[in-house]
């Protein structure tokens, strides 16, 4: 849990976010997106989905719900919305035989690992393994490094994941859930790779 | 989506009631009878019978949209109108659609025997939970509100039970991260509460005996989930309910496999705790089977008397020849006692019971509230019968005789009160972490 930032939230150039209210029914203008995180625990899931929905988290706020489920609903230039349904799992080994329970019928796959862990980078190759496996045939997959603001400590380079995201076909990031570092620009990202139902 | 209370619900049903008494309502009224009846041609089958309900709610859905009864109703009027109607109808058709295979039976069964003997020994560090989570009034309303899901037949209530056991779990979570300046806990830290949760949630093994003698119904997880699964609204098994009821499933899940691998212990340790949790389930068999006696009766074995998969030495020890380090012991087995003697109340009062068919040690004061008496917490170092030695050895061995022979209780009575047993009332901790 050690991602609680000190600094001040740097989201201000978001595209801009509506409410999170549950708007029923999707259509062709207003998606709504079953996404599910993956990664070892500790390499901060819950952290960047914090900084996602939160901006910077703010422990005044009334919140009656915890952070292994929110949701987040971001504008698209394009007029569409895009609400982010976004299903943490737990990510200890013990729990591993557990996953498809949560990704089946996912959307997209967020699988995390952690720069400074080399084991977290080779956990997030098991978890797009089982993707490829298991995972709904047209699942988005993404490729998260956080912890992009310990560079010092860097122990996975930035090529070894390039390649092995590009291999997969899979889009790759790397954010700081602490600075906030690329951390709207992985959903607006997303959201866009998104196949747009065609209105009728 | 929102964790709607049980009264609101309650109020929206009084509503759907009424208007299925209006004159103007007989076409619903007959529609919704003769889709009930239709049930009665087919053999049970839980795959058909929820597609059957689900493709029912959705025309009466449109039904209603166009129903002159509903002329000019918000959105939010019509969804209670199919929650109204999605109750009446799975409350009417509960018997058959509700583990009604022999397969669920089985399921379970033995989801039921993992977790009775997994109650035995497992503790929050087999799962790493951290200390700082370890809240046990919090994790007392939790287990509390998932117990509910049996109270409820309708599919809707028994998802809110569970919805709202993982709210209080998440306010927990909450709160330690405000007061120790974290970032809430993500699913790391909610799934093995929620595990361990479920495992002390299942009626304890003492209660299991009552429950038995008194052909109660086992827990049934499965069932419970499979339930809400089939018939619940599709429309309304999504988002966040979706996930919260996805946990329990996984939990369901890890419990069925959970071996020497799935714990923080010793592949050694866990299989002597699992055999010995066995062989204190098969002393347990021997009361269960003598059920024309109207008291679960005691294995003697050496003075100690094994019931329920726990046992209850000095049953024959004499006040002369008890020693101070026996004073731990028994305020061990006290304690134990009566945090069992709470579930005990807990359940039985869930119960809709004939006070006449009660074992009768279970008579009279047992059924008051749980709220009544305080809990076995206390520190030994705040008592000052552990400090007496020679002229309380007497009470000692009523403590034992009381809880174990009979509902009188030290700490209900002034008796208690002397003893220093501090009446830390279990509700006031309930309002203190509900204030939370």
């Amino acid at each position: 849990m050690g991602c609680s930032a000190s600094l001040p939230d740097r989201n201000t150039g978001r595209l801009g976010v509506l409410s999170s209210e549950n708007s029923g029914v999707a259509d062709s203008k207003n998606l709504r997106v079953k996404l599910v995180l993956l990664g070892d625990s500790g390499v901060g899931k819950s952290c960047i989905v914090l900084r996602f929905v939160r901006g910077q988290f703010d422990p005044t706020s009334k919140v009656t719900v915890g952070a292994s489920f929110l949701s987040q609903t971001i504008a698209l230039q394009d007029s569409t919305t895009v609400k982010f349904e976004i299903w943490d799992t737990a990510g200890q080994e013990r729990y591993a035989a557990l996953a498809p329970l949560y990704y089946r019928g996912a959307a997209v796959a967020v699988v995390v690992y952690d720069i400074t862990s080399p084991d977290s980078f080779k956990k997030a190759q098991y978890w797009v393994k089982e993707l490829q496996k298991h995972g709904s045939p047209d699942i988005i997959m993404a490729l998260v490094g956080n912890k992009a603001d310990l560079q010092n400590n860097r122990e996975v380079p930035v090529q070894d994941a390039v390649e092995y995201a590009e291999k997969n076909g899979m889009f790759f990031i790397e954010t700081s859930a602490k600075t906030a570092d690329n951390i709207n620009e992985l959903f607006e990202e997303i959201a866009k790779r998104l196949p747009r139902v065609s209105s009728s | 989506m929102d964790f709607t209370s049980s009264s609101s619900s309650s109020l929206t049903f009084t509503d759907f009631l009424d208007r299925m008494r209006h004159p103007a309502s007989i076409d619903l009224v007959r529609s919704i009878k003769s889709f009930i009846v239709s049930f009665s041609f087919h053999s049970a089958n839980s795959e058909n019978d929820s597609k059957r309900l689900q493709d029912f709610l959705l025309a009466m859905e449109t039904t209603i949209k166009d129903h002159p009864l509903w002329a000019g109703a918000s959105w939010e009027e019509i969804d209670n109108a199919i929650e109204g109607l999605e109750k009446y109808v799975m409350t009417k058709l509960f018997s058959r659609t509700f583990a009604c295979s022999p397969e669920d039976a089985k399921s379970d069964q033995e989801i039921s025997e993992k977790i009775f003997l997994l109650q035995h020994f497992v503790r929050p560090e087999h799962l790493d939970i951290p200390a700082v989570y370890q809240n046990e009034s919090a994790w007392l309303i939790a287990e509390k509100e998932l117990q509910k899901i049996n109270a409820f037949k309708a599919p809707r209530e028994k998802l809110l039970c569970i919805l709202n056991c993982c709210r209080v779990i998440n306010n927990l979570l909450l709160n330690v991260s405000i007061s120790t300046n974290h970032v809430p806990a993500g699913a790391d830290d909610f799934l093995p509460v929620l595990i361990y949760i479920t495992i002390k949630a299942s009626p304890h093994c003492f209660v299991r005996v009552i429950l038995n003698l008194m052909q109660a119904n086992p827990p049934q997880l499965h069932s419970n989930l499979k339930f809400i699964q089939l018939f619940r609204r599709q429309s309304k098994v999504i988002s966040e309910a979706a996930y919260y009821l996805t946990n329990l499933i996984s939990v369901e899940s890890f419990i069925n496999g959970l071996d020497a691998n799935s714990l923080s212990m010793d592949a050694n340790e866990f299989q002597e705790k699992m055999q010995a949790a066995r062989l204190a389930k098969a002393a347990q068999v021997a009361p269960r089977n003598i059920s024309t006696s109207r008291d679960p009766q005691p294995v003697h074995c050496n003075k100690e008397i094994h019931m329920g998969g726990s046992y209850y030495p000095f049953m024959e020890a004499e006040a002369g020849k008890l020693t101070v380090e026996d004073v731990h012991k028994l305020l061990s087995v006290y304690k134990d006692v009566v945090n069992k003697y709470s579930v005990l109340c807990q359940a039985v009062r869930g119960l809709p019971l004939d006070k006449e068919k009660l074992p009768v040690a279970l008579r009279g004061d047992l059924c008051d509230s749980i709220l009544e008496h305080p809990r076995a917490d206390c520190n030994p170092a705040e008592q000052d019968v552990v400090e007496v030695e020679g002229t309380k050895e007497k009470e000692k061995e009523t403590f034992v005789e009381s809880t174990v022979s009979s509902t009188r209780h030290p700490c209900c009575s002034d008796e208690g009160q002397k003893h220093g047993f501090k009446p830390t009332r279990v509700m006031a901790k309930i309002e203190i972490a509900t204030a939370q």
